[in-house]
């Protein structure tokens, strides 16, 4: 319950107006003067010569370089439509038309999670009137700035400075009605919807972007201009109303089923959507239903009938010193079994169940947590099972060139499995480093430190180019999975350390307290330790995923054809829009800028809501 | 804390005895197939099926697969473009193309594989391309140490370099009338080694300017930073046409390059029967040109044809299907993909490249493209 007061409290405080009615226990906040505009810049701005030079000159350089700005952008040279009409190309590169229903319900579910997830943990803030009218008033006046500096006719000028007035006006009126309703609030979430809206309903009114080539007979013959928003207006509008929706249900759900519970489902929700939806939707993989019934169905029976006796065996507490011994050769006999030819599934089946039963004492109790952590293996090695045959079977969406996705989506799918999968290998590479075990502090630290004195673009360079040559003839490994093989062994040993940073914070104390309530050196971890270690280290995590997610543009160097690579090299190489690197690419950092800017958004509400920097 | 130890110890004395143990019945020869997918499973990529075909030609790994994987550029001008929904255009897509209705019958049946240039040769060994069509110059280095094999000159290239009128330079001007000039040009390529070879051969003093980009070069020059720019006469008359301001008025000298740029389609070395399949479906495409007959008028052609016509239709003889090619391989070819001539056409003359007058004509119009009989 605690959790919820506190995120309702940081929620409100996200805004910055301090809380209408503090909790009981919370002493409330000193009130700072309120001072008007004139007053704040005079306090602000202008209260010493020095400070009034400083002003001026900053204002002079921040204009200067907002009117080359939009000097270049309004220069009638550039070709922007080389930008509106490969739009389809950076996203998604060459994913069939005919299969794009695919893209969409991918964006869907995205849209979905990330809707309820909002409802459930209670996302966005609630803005007072005036404090709108004040961020309209800013966006007035940026728009007057826009208006007098960009190089537009006089008549462009004029209309843009009205549009600016009416925006002005708009805002002054709430400023000024504002004072009746002191308790009259907008959520922020309503104001976002009210911009998307306005982005959608554009598509409706400016037709741009000239997609589709007719490619056969002449190849340079350009299909009807607009074809970019002509396609994406339905589905977009589509979208966003799925998106309400899924809010509404989830607002709904959330006063209605247990917290943690829903919440709990939302992660893991979130965890299998990349791998479910990159294969099994985007690949739309074709199932040799023989094949499943006669191999892979009784491999996943043999390991449920089999792992269930084993691990109820296990978690009973009178098992002893046995179990750990079984345990043990189960792990052997794993990692043996790739000295034997035999199905890949079994193998990675046997070493999860290794790890199973290598945790089983640690989770036994009574029936009820010895029947939860079956299920909980029954559940994994059904995923698991899944997932491995559909990665397994072929694909029936073919496109010209090596991976079915490219641009923004492998970029984002590179970005995102190779946080996922690090962050575990991070953490255990952390708490080895840290352990007391000679075998796992020495191994660990050899491995950070040597991947830590190769530059990633080696490393990349390494798995695309060199890796291939060492394999064994007929054993193939795509270039795809190659790059996030290298980016996760690179990503994970700089997470290692960032975590060990937090776990060296921990102080003794803690540890020595889980000691003397008898807590196992595994809940020791899991519930004291790690927890606390990881919420120090929310800066620097954070600053690693948005690092980690720029970083993947370093895949345009090897070829792969990210956003970056399409933006610089391939849209500049089409004889339509030759000469447009620059266009494109201030267009692809603007993109990456997006993404980065609401990661750090989201780290600061983190922070916010576990109390970082307060406690 | 002895009993720890002696425990741990056995407990390493185990895995010793247990790895040693299983260690003996490794197998090698492990079925490729079953390994294969479950090591990209991890992350996979696309279902990369692993096709071995012990000491078979690719001819034969590509027909049973269906489809060719043909290397390209996938980002240059003209020659291989990929254009906004994906697909691949230009010169050397087409070729990729030709090829795929010679060998499968399906113009349609191409992989295109987008290779930098660093890893175009690496692709070619590995096996993940079966053939690379990607501007890719015939030198003796990469004939010979690299370990490909080359196939007929698909278009005849050669370094120039590009000023502006008002800067004095014709037509007529030869590299010696650049000395003291700024050159552009792209840094770490052997564009940057011939012009510095062939003004220091001419006498002339140049300062080099280098960039990373092409775009980066021709803004530098639009922008009046350099004098000159130069690189391969195609690129240079694709920018001409496409990127001349109105009030500057560009110029490409001297009329005989400075370097020799023979490009044309790449593979492996020392597969014969592979080799013969591409080389031919070029040769084919170029008499065809000869007699004139385009992929509009290739029916009826081949429906009453004689001679040499006749033999490249499949009508007698077992000229293709000795070669491993279906009997209509190269009827297809022309039907699906066309002539040498009207793929020239249809993907160069947008960018200014026409082949009249220049040495891609064909050899009875004083050019270089020339085919070997077929008989």
């Amino acid at each position: 319950m605690t959790g919820l007061d506190s995120s309702n409290v940081s929620s409100t405080t996200a805004g910055g107006q301090p809380p209408a009615a503090t909790p009981v226990s919370k002493i409330a906040p000193p009130v700072t003067p309120k001072l008007s505009i004139w007053e704040w810049v005079k306090e602000n701005l202008f209260s010493s010569p020095f400070n009034c030079g400083l002003t001026v000159v900053t204002t002079v350089i921040l204009l200067a370089i907002f009117r080359g700005l939009l000097a270049f952008i309004f220069n009638p040279v550039r070709q922007w439509n080389g930008v509106a009409t490969n739009l389809r190309l950076m996203m998604t590169r060459a994913y069939p038309e005919e299969q794009y229903v695919r893209i969409w319900v991918c964006v869907a579910v995205i849209l979905i999670l990330t809707s309820l997830s909002m409802a459930i943990w209670h996302a966005g803030s609630a803005l007072s009137v005036s404090e709108v009218g004040r961020k309209l008033l800013t966006t007035g006046t940026i728009l007057v700035l826009f208006a007098l500096l960009a190089p537009f006719s006089t008549a462009a000028t004029m209309l843009w400075l009205l549009v600016a007035l009416v925006v002005l006006g708009f805002a002054e009126f709430l400023r000024r009605s504002s004072r009746g309703l002191e308790g009259q609030t907008i959520s922020t979430l309503t104001l976002l919807v009210l911009t998307l809206s306005g982005l959608v309903a554009s598509l409706w009114v400016i037709p741009y972007g000239h997609h589709s080539y007719i490619p056969k007979r002449d190849p340079r013959v350009l299909a009807e201009p607009g074809t970019v928003a002509l396609s994406t207006k339905l589905p977009w509008t589509l979208m966003l109303v799925i998106a309400v929706v899924a809010y509404f249900t989830g607002r709904a759900l959330r006063d209605r089923l247990p917290a943690n519970a829903t919440r709990i489902t939302l992660i893991v929700l979130w965890l299998l959507a990349p791998p479910a939806l990159l294969y099994l939707v985007l690949r739309d993989p074709a199932f040799d239903m023989n094949h499943v019934a006669t191999t892979d169905l009784p491999i996943f029976a043999a390991y449920a009938i089999g792992g269930t006796a084993l691990l109820s065996w296990l978690t009973r507490p009178s098992t002893g010193e046995l179990g750990r011994i079984v345990s043990a050769i189960i792990l052997l006999a794993g990692f043996c079994s790739f000295l034997t030819p035999m199905r890949m599934i079994v193998r990675i089946d046997m070493l999860a169940l290794a790890i199973f039963a290598l945790a089983a004492p640690t989770f036994s109790g009574g029936p009820r947590a010895q029947k939860r952590y079956v299920a909980s293996w029954i559940g994994l090695l059904g995923v698991m099972s899944w997932l491995i045959t559909a990665i397994n079977t072929p694909s029936t969406v073919s496109v010209p060139g090596g991976f079915f996705i490219g641009g923004m989506s492998i970029t984002l799918m590179v970005a995102v499995f190779t946080l996922v999968i690090s962050f575990p290998l991070g953490i255990a590479l952390a708490l080895a480093r840290t352990s007391s075990m000679p075998i796992f502090r020495l191994l660990a630290t050899w491995f950070i430190e040597f991947v830590r004195g190769i530059p990633l673009i080696t490393i990349l360079i390494f798995f695309s180019i060199m890796v291939p040559l060492f394999l064994p003839r007929g054993m193939h490994l795509g270039e795809v999975a190659a790059v996030i093989i290298g980016y996760v062994l690179f990503s994970s040993a700089y997470l290692a350390e960032n975590v060990r940073g937090g776990l060296q914070s921990i102080t003794r104390g803690q540890q020595e307290a889980a000691d003397a309530v008898g807590m196992t050196s595994a809940q020791k971890t899991l519930f004291i330790v790690l927890p606390q270690a990881l919420r120090v280290s929310i800066p620097p995590l954070v600053g690693h995923c948005i690092g980690v997610f720029k970083e993947t543009s370093l895949l345009a160097i090897i070829g792969v054809f990210d956003i970056l690579y399409i933006g610089r090299i391939v849209i500049p190489g089409q004889t339509e829009f030759m000469g447009s690197t620059k266009e494109n690419v201030l267009f692809v950092s603007l993109i990456y800028w997006i993404f980065a800017y609401q990661m750090s958004k989201a780290s600061q509400r983190l922070e916010q809501r576990t109390g970082l920097g307060e406690r | 804390m002895k009993s720890k130890f002696l425990r741990l110890l056995a407990l390493f004395l185990t895995i010793g005895v247990v790895a040693a143990s299983c260690g003996s019945d490794s197998d090698d020869a492990a079925p490729a197939t079953t390994a294969a997918p479950a090591t990209t499973a991890a992350m996979a990529t696309t279902t990369a099926q692993v096709e071995v075909v012990a000491d078979g030609s690719l001819l034969d790994t590509v027909q049973a697969r269906g489809t060719l994987n043909c290397g390209v550029s996938g980002s240059a001008v003209a020659f291989s473009e990929t254009q906004a929904d994906g697909s691949v255009t230009g010169i050397d897509a087409d070729f990729c193309r030709a090829v795929a209705a010679a060998v499968l019958g399906d113009a349609g049946a191409v992989n295109f594989v987008a290779l930098t240039a660093s890893e175009r040769f690496t692709a070619v060994q590995t096996g993940d391309v079966d053939v690379l069509m990607r501007n890719t110059t015939w030198t003796q280095s990469r004939d010979s140490s690299v370990g490909m094999d080359f196939g007929p000159t698909t278009y005849f290239d050669g370094q120039q370099l590009m000023a502006r009128v008002s800067d004095g330079f014709s037509a007529s001007s030869q590299v010696s009338d650049v000395d003291g000039a700024v050159v552009c040009t792209n840094v770490g390529t052997t564009t940057e080694k011939n012009i510095a070879e062939a003004a220091l051969l001419a006498g002339a003093e140049i300062t080099l300017l280098g960039f990373e980009t092409s775009d980066e070069v021709y803004e530098t020059f639009i922008a009046g930073g350099c004098d000159i720019t130069t690189t391969d006469g195609s690129a240079l008359v694709g920018r001409k046409v496409k990127q001349q301001p109105a009030d500057q008025e560009w110029v490409i000298f001297p009329a005989t390059p400075i370097s020799k740029e023979p490009l044309g389609p790449t593979y492996g070395q020392n597969d014969s029967a592979w080799a013969d399949a591409v080389n031919w479906t070029v040769y084919a495409m170029i008499i065809m040109d000869e007699y004139g007959i385009t992929s509009a008028d290739v029916d009826a052609a081949c429906a009453s044809a004689e001679a040499e016509v006749g033999r490249l239709c499949g009508g007698e003889g077992e000229l293709q299907t000795g070669m491993g090619l279906p009997a209509d391989a190269f009827h297809q070819v022309i039907r699906q993909v066309g002539n040498y001539s009207e793929v020239y056409n249809r993907n160069l003359n947008p960018v200014g490249l026409y082949r009249e007058g220049s040495a891609n004509a064909g050899w009875l119009d004083g050019g270089l493209i020339y085919a070997p009989p077929a008989r």
